[in-house]
């Protein structure tokens, strides 16, 4: 049997709004992943955690207008550590429709809005791991 | 709950049903009635509708009531007008708690503002009251909700958004620049118990430093525990049973200083929206108000001199019937708690009064311009439902805090349900609808049984510290995802009639630039200058407040004149409490 997938969530920053995560949360362990939820949590700490749990996703959630200036910290803070070559980052939760691009720009390998579906977010988030570990 | 004591459900069945009651219905009709459906039943009706009779509508954020297809006098048969329904302004206040409702008094338009710098919010306030708000309502930004300063390593790159930020008094003077404090209504979206304790002080600082005695501020704070200890998610807690505590505190001080101002606004809304059904949002405010007299009576207080400023605060969403059915209810219920838990004797004690928002959660990103149609029917069955005041939802903000233009789009859907649709002018139209009034029984019965379900379990603060709340929240909104998933929910342009064409671009707002900086070098000045033994002597004074367990305002609103920061009485909180993990949601 293949090694399950072990996804680190976290809400970046202070924001309030958990149901999005939550509901994340619980779709992937349903399809099989191993979740690691820190909560809200700042850049730093997000990378930190990666590094201790050996994970091969970072997925995190904003909806407080927040993804870029803590979405970019995330990157580079990642980058710095050399966590982007073999961790799949993926965000989720709020953004004004330019910003999509941008994030992906930035350097997350995956973004998901509220219209995405457990599906997509889980099949997204297997292919993404098989082509970043290949 | 102490043991043998009686819980609200086995009160209210005992002197509610020594009530006589005299049904409307002359039992001689209801036979006629029973008799000709019977009939209708089987000659007129179709096999698959008689079979598929009860239908529960799938909506988001819907309960699982079933509906008949038809409702007639046989659905109620009891109905008793006088008992049941009462006049206008009149016992139980089902059809309102005012004679004469929005002929009177128009339903506030209360728009909620928030965002950037207290300048850029004070500038978006004086557009809203330029085009015919009447009330303010004002959103803090994510580290002014969360309690943290905007130069905290954990507020980098978020001040300012979601809202405005708010470090100190100095901050709320710029916020209402050129606005008189003691002629408009201001709604403070405090949130949490904890923040209204550092918020509201510094406004009555404000107050105080241009000269305006308390006794003429009028508004509301927030100031719900579960909104601060179930919905939010955040870093660091205090337990529920200090929340609370810092909760009835604030009631306390405000109560006595304050005398106009609404001291908490039992909170719904954002419960609902984080995922729950309308009963369960109505249950747990109805638990916390009921935990909360009680607390205040144990305090020395006579229920008449705290009851008549308890708000109330819902969320209107889709199932247009049973939102309107939903605010008679409970308007119901809690006339009956009040009156017969409680033994109030001041009709206003018995009045829920209340605000409501649409609902946010049931906007979606596709098409968004549908979202304004959405809103408007969440809107007027508030209306339809008798609420106090109001906040429309803008078609934007499923992507970001609304623009000028969309916030006004929205002052304008409820202007024009006033002015034009002829609603203001007859109390409660849908009162006597077969329909509607099923719906408000049913509805008053289940959430009183959700009140017995939290009262059995020990109580309000109990529910929240043992997981209860949170793990009922958590299956609520997991399968109301796999409902919309699987497309029994049905969203228009979402999963259903979904549009492959690319959607036309919207107008979406940007957090103006900068602010954290601005924000950052105010504070770096405003520790610089004041009087930081002054600050240090409220702050200590407040931390012993908090340990001794008395009533911890008077020091918080010494910490506002001393222009402590609202991170540093947050971190007294933290010191003198304690921090609390709460239950995880999966």
């Amino acid at each position: 049997m293949a090694k399950k997938i072990k996804v680190l969530l976290a809400k970046l920053g202070l924001d309030v709004h958990n149901r999005g995560i939550i509901t994340v949360a619980k779709e992937l362990v349903d399809a099989g992943m191993e979740i690691v939820y820190i909560g809200n949590s700042l850049p730093r700490e997000i990378v930190q955690t990666a590094i201790q749990e050996d994970v091969d996703v970072i997925g995190v959630s904003s909806l407080g207008g927040a993804h870029i200036t803590l979405g970019k910290p995330l990157i580079e803070a990642a980058r710095r550590e050399k966590l982007t070559y073999g961790v799949v980052f993926v965000i989720g939760g709020v953004f004004p429709p330019d910003d999509t691009i941008r994030l992906k720009e930035i350097g997350f390998d995956a973004v998901f809005t509220p219209g995405a579906t457990r599906d997509e977010i889980v099949h997204s988030i297997e292919e993404l791991v098989i082509k970043k570990t290949v | 709950m102490k043991e043998n004591e009686k819980t609200t459900k086995e009160i209210l069945a005992e002197t509610v049903a020594a009530r006589v009651r005299t049904p409307l219905y002359n039992p001689a009709a209801l036979e006629i009635m029973r008799k000709q459906f019977d009939d209708w039943m089987r000659s007129t009706v179709r096999e698959k509708d008689r079979r598929e009779w009860l239908k529960t509508p799938r909506t988001v954020l819907g309960s699982d009531i079933p509906r008949e297809m038809l409702y007639t006098p046989l659905s109620q048969p009891d109905l008793d007008y006088h008992e049941d329904l009462g006049n206008s302004g009149q016992e139980p206040f089902t059809r309102g708690i005012h004679a004469n409702m929005y002929r009177g008094r128009e339903f506030t338009m209360r728009q909620l503002t928030g965002f950037g710098s207290p300048e850029d919010t004070n500038g978006r306030m004086k557009f809203m009251l330029d085009h015919g708000a009447t009330g303010l309502n004002i959103l803090f930004d994510i580290p002014t909700i969360q309690m943290y300063d905007s130069d905290d390593p954990f507020s980098q790159g978020q001040v300012g958004m979601s809202g405005v930020c708010v470090d100190s008094v100095e901050d709320m003077d710029i916020l209402f620049k050129d606005i008189r404090l003691d002629e408009i209504t201001v709604s403070l979206v405090t949130h949490y118990p904890s923040n209204t304790a550092i918020l509201f002080p510094m406004f009555l600082a404000l107050a105080e430093e241009r000269g305006i005695p308390w006794e003429k501020l009028r508004g509301s704070v927030q100031n719900d525990t579960t909104l601060e200890e179930v919905i939010r998610s955040g870093a660091e807690f205090i337990a529920p049973k200090d929340c609370f505590r810092i909760q009835c505190d604030n009631i306390e001080f405000i109560r006595k200083n304050v005398p106009l101002w609404n001291f908490i606004t039992l909170n719904g809304y954002n419960l609902r929206e984080f995922g729950t059904s309308g009963v369960t949002e109505m249950a747990v405010a109805v638990a916390n108000g009921i935990a909360t007299l009680k607390e205040m009576i144990r305090r020395g207080y006579e229920v008449d001199s705290v009851a008549d400023r308890l708000a109330f605060f819902w969320s209107p969403a889709s199932d247009f019937f049973e939102e309107a059915a939903r605010l008679r209810a409970v308007r119901r219920l809690w006339y009956k708690i009040m009156k017969y838990r409680f033994q109030a004797k001041n009709p206003r004690s018995m009045w829920m009064r209340c605000h409501v928002q649409t609902s946010g959660v049931s906007l979606v990103q596709q098409e968004p311009l549908n979202n304004v149609i959405r809103a408007a029917y969440h809107a007027l069955s508030a209306v339809l439902g008798g609420a106090q005041s109001l906040h429309v939802d803008s078609y934007d903000e499923a992507y970001s805090v609304p623009t000028a233009e969309a916030a006004l789009l929205s002052l304008r859907t409820q202007q024009i349900l006033q002015e034009e649709t002829g609603i203001s002018d007859v109390v409660d139209p849908l009162g006597g609808s077969y329909y509607v009034e099923a719906m408000t029984s049913d509805i008053e019965t289940r959430i009183l049984d959700e009140v017995d379900e939290i009262e059995c379990g020990g109580g309000y603060v109990s529910a929240i510290e043992s997981g209860q709340l949170h793990r009922k929240i958590s299956s609520y909104f997991t399968n109301q995802q796999k409902e919309i998933e699987k497309g029994d929910i049905k969203i228009v342009a979402y999963n259903r009639y979904r549009s492959d064409s690319a959607p036309p671009p919207i107008n979406v707002f940007r957090y103006p630039e900068g602010v954290e900086e601005r924000q950052r070098d105010k504070l770096a000045r405003l520790r610089l200058n004041r009087d930081n033994g002054r600050v240090v002597a409220a702050l200590t004074a407040l931390k012993e407040a908090c340990r001794k367990g008395e009533n911890i305002l008077p020091h918080s609103v010494a910490c506002a004149r001393a222009r402590c920061t609202e991170g540093e009485l947050f971190k007294v909180f933290k010191e003198a409490f304690g921090l609390w993990k709460p239950p995880a949601l999966w």
